[in-house]
């Protein structure tokens, strides 16, 4: 079953065409990487995919809804990270959790799982301001799996984040869907098995499939 | 009930903020005091023409602080890319946007605390029950459509300008209905107060139902 299908998706912004007619198929359990310079237009299909945004026309069904309408019910099996990580700078980590765990109706037992997850257990009492950018990416991160999500999408979750980033993600994708916006090439070969690569809001060629060679 | 949580949760996670950093509530508690000294110096008044004075500057002094109130209430979601963060969950966008609203409403009765007591003492005016109540009142429907159009701007460049001339016409109901109970409240005008806490009342109700109604479209577009 797909997880994701969208059709001649465009956007634009007045003049500006940022997304053009882009088809998309992810298939649950698939990990996509979207690969692109900046501007090619990765952020926003990422964000019409986590319905932060709409199309200017065309259509995008995520497991099976019409991600237009039925943005409410799909945000409860969404967890998206920004490229910003979007915190609560005054907060510790933990409570930043914790009132996510609130707007998502998750019991705040979650919390302490979570930030175990993302490696940040001695920290969660640490206002989410004094941490390191990485910390507060890994934090981003894990305010985006809080729900246990069947769909997650990452906008540059690379960015910022220290060696052990890679295997964090790794960790965070697996039993879900995923489609993952960055730069790294190395990074997508290792994480995704399907890249897809954007140009000035076209899909540039037909998506790839990537072998991992040792 | 859901919702009614998550508005809490909303308040409370903004009120926790501002206690933690103090960046609004110090300054716009200086704010108000300072405007009174200006007001006090400003104004030629005595015991006679205080209570007319009065209200004027209690009005005007907490217009411009509730401009500044709502204003920041969503500037600093947006200068955060927080609030995107907060729609993309299942929460009703009219739920977030009460908690927005209860939590700027209650940080601006914080600066009421402040405000009243030295209007009292600037302006030697009595401070009643039906003052407080007025204001108090005044303070929910303002609330609310400062909040509205706070969000309706934060993405604007220029939001700054744009709040007050979006606000400040649907606000001038609560300052001419309040001002009149608060000169009645202070001894200036005639009549009694119940009629304006009436009005105060149904404008409240008016425009929480109707800002409830548009809060779904303004913040998740």
């Amino acid at each position: 079953m797909s997880a994701v299908v969208a059709s001649a998706l465009s956007q634009r912004f007045g003049i500006e065409v940022a997304l053009d007619a882009v088809d998309l198929t992810v298939d649950t359990g698939e990990h996509l990487a979207v690969l692109g310079e900046n501007g090619a237009g990765k952020t926003t299909l990422l964000r019409i995919i986590a319905t932060a945004a709409r199309p200017t026309s065309g259509s995008i069904a995520i497991f099976g809804l019409d991600a237009s309408s039925e943005r409410r019910r799909l945000r409860a099996r969404i967890g998206y990270v920004a490229h910003t990580p979007g915190l609560y700078l005054a907060l510790s980590a933990a409570e930043n959790l914790e009132f996510f765990c609130a707007l998502q109706g998750v019991d705040r037992g979650r919390v302490a799982e979570v930030l175990d997850l993302v490696g940040l257990g001695d920290v969660a009492g640490r206002p989410a301001g004094k941490l390191s950018r990485g910390a507060q990416q890994r934090l981003a991160i894990g305010r985006a799996v809080l729900h246990d999500p069947a769909l997650l999408v990452l906008d540059e979750p690379d960015a910022s984040l220290d060696s052990g980033g890679a295997d964090l993600l790794a960790r965070v994708m697996r039993d879900r869907t995923a489609v993952i916006a960055t730069h790294d090439h190395a990074l997508a070969n290792r994480l995704c098995p399907r890249t897809m690569e954007l140009r000035h809001g076209r899909v540039a060629g037909v998506p790839t499939r990537l072998r991992i060679v040792q | 009930m859901r919702s009614l949580s998550i508005a809490l949760a909303v308040a409370r996670k903004d009120l926790a903020s501002e206690w933690r950093t103090r960046e609004l509530v110090p300054a716009l508690a200086q704010f108000v005091v300072l405007a009174l000294v200006i007001a006090n110096f400003g104004f030629q008044f005595d015991s006679r023409t205080a209570p007319a004075i009065a209200p004027g500057v209690l009005w005007m002094t907490l217009v411009f602080a509730g401009l500044v109130a709502f204003g920041r209430a969503f500037a600093a979601e947006r200068e955060q890319a927080s609030l995107e963060a907060m729609l993309l969950t299942p929460a009703a966008p009219a739920a977030i946007f009460a908690g927005k609203a209860l939590a700027a409403a209650l940080l601006l009765v914080v600066c009421e605390a402040v405000l009243l007591p030295a209007l009292a003492l600037f302006f030697n005016v009595p401070l009643s029950f039906e003052v407080v109540s007025a204001v108090l009142l005044a303070t929910i429907g303002m609330a609310v459509l400062g909040c509205l159009f706070a969000a309706m701007v934060a993405r604007v460049r220029a939001r700054e300008l744009l709040l007050p001339l979006l606000t400040l016409p649907l606000w001038i109901p609560f300052i001419v209905i309040g001002g009149q109970a608060v000169q009645v409240g202070m001894g200036a005008g005639s009549g009694g107060t119940s009629s304006a806490t009436s009005l105060l009342i149904d404008l409240d109700i008016l425009f929480v139902v109707l800002t409830s109604l548009v809060a779904r479209f303004v913040l998740d577009d």
